[in-house]
């Protein structure tokens, strides 16, 4: 589904950035993508849905170029920063409805789509209001529920439980089985190992700019570890030493 | 207090001019950029300085070497007041660090003062290419004593205080009013324009005043400045005087006069500061939405409803850019009320200008186009647009449409009312309609292109983007002037071939238009604001 193939994007003027990233998240993965501030993970991602050019490789979704064919691509996916900067002079509803527009969804379709994600995350009454009234949690529901409206096979979060409050976290975590047992897939980047390591079926870790572990859960956690003690392990070991 | 001050002064200049980023970005591409800024700037800077040396030079010429600190004085107030009164209130209540500042203990004065001077330094810096120069100038020419020089510094350093002043009054003002209403940026945007309009009005009213006095002192040109700038501006005279006749008195009297309307009008804003920021930035949330029947709009339908609301969502981008159609109407009720051959008397234009009104009018439209700043308008959501599937031609074209679909009634009306005025022929009339439309498309086009060649989105209010970027002073201006070079040949040519000229102007521009057209639509999203 999504194809990472020697990503390496370097920011201009400065030596930060990512290299030579591989990655391959196939249908009804939920991969998970952890390392410490300033790692790579934003760029990666922003690199993914298009927001950041890159210098080399390529970045496949469902077989076709970001850097070819963005509008195809985007089509395919939804994605959400880890801020998300929503347009606040629109109410709620209006920025649905905006997004739903971009995405060509039907009345009836999105109508059902809004009133069931926005009924689960209880912000139906809020949705009449500018988005400037909005706590960030009520951002962060707002942009979950426009990146559903389309419902992509492919979802690529940044950080989304950030903000949340617990029943929303769990809905989330509900939303992303779902839509993985139906065929999709979700990349994520996240600082909440234990939620990581009992959400995903795979994990990258990186550190720098570059990979440092990639695979199944269960293949890099093994038996009697945890997530955080590896991560501990392989992302912080210059700290350590 | 004054530490307080001193420290969130400190911080209000740091970044202005975007020195801070200049100075600390590893980006060497923003570098450049700010480089070859730099230098348009000093040209302008430059340029600017030119003409202010040569007007003091041309009114020495003539023997109107007394006007010439009055002139000065007047011009650097003007241009400020012109200026700031639009953004007085967006400097003096930013929403920009709001609330950190309301969590730390710290005076509301303080942030006031630290703000209001923050306008200031900014200020000064334009009035010191206002007089620098002008004074210079006079000085080589005129050889004046030492005194001249040293009450000179004293009044530059004065100067900006007092329009300084009164922008920030009544843009504090407005902001006032309209933070209590529903639609506070409508209400800003009318009650600041409103405001604007009376200040012409007011002045054009002085200078009728003039007029009349003028049959009797045709002899004395300097005497008839000297009166209007007095009329206009009377600070300009007594510090003109300080700086002339050394009538330090008068002088002193009108600084300590600004310096104690400046402490007034910061005491006056520093009691309802929090009252009117909370007006601004506090939310209201009904929080009884019931689901409705959701209705589908096309791709560009619902880029054109986006750009709407974002646009009646800043007051700021609806006072600079309503202005030029406003002027519109007021130029064709004008022409309608006392018909052009008075206004060309009034304005003391020494030509004919019918054959170039469809120009002129086109010209007035495209002082401020909302094009050239509406991709950097998009500011910290432009990841929205960028992660979307939307072609670069449908978010083009919905800016554009919004564009023209809010100039195009003020300039059917103005239109209508120049037809009633002038009542010109056939061939007159399809000039009238087809080149002042066919400008105002390309003067949207082209503020277009310019901001797709010098994006920003990383701003912090919304008025850097508005009055201060390169985009607006380019992608506005620029429009501007390449309309009103086109007045040349219209002007010069005789009539019989005048419409060979504007046919030829029309095909001309609706060349370039579509050229500039197509070659934005090929702009690909993705490399604006490629890092």
């Amino acid at each position: 589904m999504l194809k990472i193939n020697h990503l390496t994007k370097h920011y201009k003027g400065s030596n930060k950035g990512v290299t030579d990233i591989n990655l391959a998240i196939e249908p009804g993965d939920i991969y998970a993508f952890i390392g410490h501030n300033g790692a790579g993970k934003t760029t990666t991602l922003k690199c993914v849905v298009g927001i950041h050019g890159f210098d080399e490789g390529e970045i496949l979704i469902n077989g076709t170029s970001i850097k070819e064919n963005p509008m195809l691509c985007k089509q395919q996916f939804a994605y959400i920063p880890d801020n998300p900067d929503l347009y606040e002079y629109l109410t709620g509803i209006q920025y649905l409805n905006f997004v739903a527009d971009i995405f060509e969804v039907s009345a009836e379709v999105r109508q059902i789509r809004i009133e069931k994600y926005a009924e689960a995350f209880g912000i139906t009454a809020s949705l009449g209001d500018l988005i400037s009234s909005y706590s960030h949690g009520m951002k962060q529901k707002l942009a979950l529920i426009s990146a559903m409206v389309h419902e992509p096979k492919l979802l690529i979060l940044d950080e989304p439980f950030v903000g949340l409050d617990p029943k929303a976290a769990v809905i989330l975590k509900d939303m992303m089985r779902e839509l993985c047992e139906n065929g999709g897939a979700i990349f994520f980047s996240t600082h909440v190992l234990d939620v990581a390591e009992k959400l995903c079926n795979k994990v990258a870790i990186i550190k720098d700019g570059v990979l440092i572990a990639s695979g199944n859960m269960d293949e890099i956690v093994k038996q009697g570890e945890s997530l955080e003690s590896i991560f501990m392990e392989v992302a912080c070991d210059d700290e350590a030493n | 207090m004054m530490k307080q001050i001193k420290t969130l002064t400190k911080l209000q200049l740091q970044n202005l001019y975007g020195l801070n980023v200049f100075r600390y970005t590893k980006d060497k591409k923003k570098k450049q950029k700010a480089i070859g800024l730099s230098v348009v700037w000093a040209l302008l800077i430059v340029m600017i300085a030119g003409y202010i040396g040569a007007a003091v030079f041309g009114y020495v010429y003539l023997g109107m070497e007394e006007i010439v600190p009055a002139y000065l004085i007047m011009l650097a107030s003007m241009v400020i007041l012109a200026f700031a009164i639009f953004k007085a209130g967006s400097v003096i209540f930013q929403e920009n660090a709001y609330d950190i500042l309301c969590s730390l203990p710290v005076s509301q004065t303080a942030i006031v003062v630290s703000r209001f001077l923050r306008m200031y330094v900014e200020n000064l810096l334009l009035t010191l290419l206002v007089m620098v120069p002008g004074i210079v100038m006079y000085g080589v020419i005129v050889k004046p004593t030492l005194s001249f020089y040293l009450i000179g510094v004293v009044v530059t350093v004065f100067v900006p205080l007092i329009p300084i002043t009164i922008a920030t009054f009544f843009g504090a003002l407005v902001t006032a009013i309209s933070s209590h209403m529903k639609h506070k940026s409508l209400v800003s945007a009318a009650l600041s324009v409103g405001l604007v309009i009376a200040v012409m009005a007011f002045t054009g009213t002085m200078s009728t005043m003039e007029e009349e006095f003028s049959v009797e002192m045709l002899q004395n040109m300097s005497e008839i400045v000297t009166q209007a700038i007095g009329d206009i501006y009377p600070p300009a005279i007594w510090l003109s005087n300080a700086m002339l006749k050394g009538d330090i008195l008068i002088g002193f009297l009108c600084v300590l006069g600004g310096l104690a309307a400046f402490a007034v009008t910061v005491a006056l804003i520093s009691v309802k500061f929090h009252e009117i920021c909370r007006g601004l930035y506090g939310t209201h949330a009904k929080h009884n939405y019931k689901m409705e029947q959701l209705k589908k709009t096309t791709v560009l339908g619902t880029l054109y409803k986006r750009e709407m609301k974002r646009y009646f969502a800043s007051s700021i981008y609806v006072q600079n850019t309503i202005v030029g159609p406003i002027m519109a109407i007021i130029f064709a009720v004008a022409v309608l009320g006392v018909g052009l051959d008075t206004i060309q008397q009034t304005m003391e234009i020494p030509i004919d200008i019918a054959g170039a009104v469809p120009v002129l009018l086109a010209g007035i439209f495209g002082m401020m186009t909302t094009t050239c700043t509406s991709i950097s308008m998009e500011g910290k959501e432009w990841w929205i647009v960028k992660s979307l599937p939307i072609r670069t031609k449908d978010l083009l074209d919905s800016k554009l449409l919004f564009g023209l679909s809010l100039f195009l009634p003020f300039w059917f009306v103005a239109v209508i009312l120049l037809i009633i005025a002038l009542r010109p022929g056939v061939m007159e009339l399809i000039w009238l309609v087809l080149l002042s439309l066919i400008l105002i498309v390309f003067s949207q086009v082209f503020g277009l292109t310019i901001n797709l060649k010098m994006p920003v989105f990383e701003w912090e209010n919304e008025v850097d983007i508005v009055k201060q970027s390169a985009s607006a002073a380019i992608g506005g201006l620029g429009g501007f002037v390449v309309i009103l070079l086109c007045m040349v040949p219209v002007l010069l040519v005789p009539a019989e071939y005048s419409s060979l000229v504007k046919g030829a102007l029309c095909v001309v521009f609706a060349v370039i238009t579509w050229i500039l057209y197509q070659k934005n639509n090929k702009v690909n999203l993705q490399e604006l604001d490629a890092r």
